[in-house]
């Protein structure tokens, strides 16, 4: 091989490198961008699903990590229903262990002092409204939470990624492992469930 | 009639959940935002560490599997006989073994030797004096 072929060689391979790196930097940035855009309300979905926000903020992070790890690759479009589905194996895997440490701890004969959740203590001051109105808000979000924690996990999860999240039908089904016509019926049963349990006056 | 009411009360329903929802993630603090924007930080870096090793060398053995492949179909004899390989593993077990450095050391010595020997009996001890 002669100078000049090996240095157009070095100077094609430099080209494809660059090139490469261009592609990851992208894909990094539309990463960071979805995230951003996704990761407070899907901070909230798991507060509302687990009544901890340190341990939801646990969870949203181990949701993003994987979700990074293993999915970065796939097409954007995808990002949403697969983080969720992520999320929502976490959040339930973190109920299973919580229950096995609930029973544990009645054996014992101790309550479990950390459970003590107050949704209208925890939740936060909306901007730009009178103490009045702060308060009611708080108050109808703490009332709305309680009714959410009544729910069957898998009406809860549909009711929160559907209205919540936004996602559409099939998205909410490929976050949540099962067919399009579980989503709708869980859809469905859960807001029966909610006026139920809400009242007409809640409105 | 009643289906249509049912429908409106659902609707109000997921509306009014839906905004208050959306009050509570614009209300979020700046502490949780910041460990969140943390969180986010970290995860990006992990882009794609979390595939398996032979996944992310796959092109690379791609690549020189190939390589190999072509060069074979080409020439019809494997590249490089194997027995004529200029650095294996035992090569560089002899040249990273105690005694063969100490040789290195002695390379004087045998120069040395060499030099007498192609000198013959007038070598260099015959010079001395």
């Amino acid at each position: 091989m002669t100078m000049k072929a090996a240095t157009a060689s070095f100077a094609v391979s430099c080209l494809a490198s660059s090139g490469k790196g261009v592609k990851a930097l992208q894909r990094e940035t539309e990463l960071n961008r979805f995230l951003a855009d996704v990761e407070k309300r899907a901070l909230r979905i798991a507060e509302i699903s687990i009544r901890d926000r340190d341990e939801a903020l646990d969870l949203v992070q181990d949701a993003m990590i994987r979700l990074a790890r293993s999915y970065a690759d796939r097409p954007a479009d995808e990002w949403t229903p697969l983080f969720y589905r992520i999320l929502q194996n976490r959040i339930r895997d973190w109920q299973r262990r919580q229950s096995v440490r609930n029973r544990v701890m009645v054996w014992f004969g101790r309550s479990d002092e950390d459970n003590d959740y107050d949704p209208v203590a925890a939740a936060p001051d909306p901007a730009g409204r009178t103490p009045e109105q702060a308060l009611e808000t708080r108050e109808a979000m703490a009332t709305l939470e309680e009714a959410l924690g009544e729910l069957p996990a898998r009406q809860r999860e549909a009711f929160m990624l559907r209205n919540f999240e936004g996602l559409d039908v099939a998205g909410t089904a490929l976050a949540m492992g099962c067919g399009e016509g579980s989503v709708k019926t869980h859809y469905s049963r859960a807001v029966h469930k909610l006026r139920e349990i809400l009242g007409e006056h809640w409105q | 009639m009643k289906e249509s009411i049912d429908k409106q009360a659902d609707e109000a329903l997921v509306e009014r959940a839906r905004d208050l929802f959306d009050e509570s993630v614009a209300g979020l603090d700046a502490e949780t935002r910041s460990r969140l924007n943390q969180s986010r930080q970290q995860a990006v870096a992990e882009i794609g560490r979390g595939r398996p090793v032979w996944i992310r060398w796959s092109p690379v053995f791609g690549a020189t599997a190939a390589a190999v492949v072509a060069v074979v179909l080409l020439t019809g004899t494997p590249p490089m006989d194997l027995a004529e390989a200029p650095a294996s593993a035992s090569d560089l077990d002899l040249l990273l073994d105690e005694e063969s450095l100490e040789m290195l050391e002695d390379l004087e010595f045998y120069s040395w030797i060499e030099l007498e020997e192609s000198a013959g009996p007038e070598g260099p001890e015959n010079h001395v004096g």
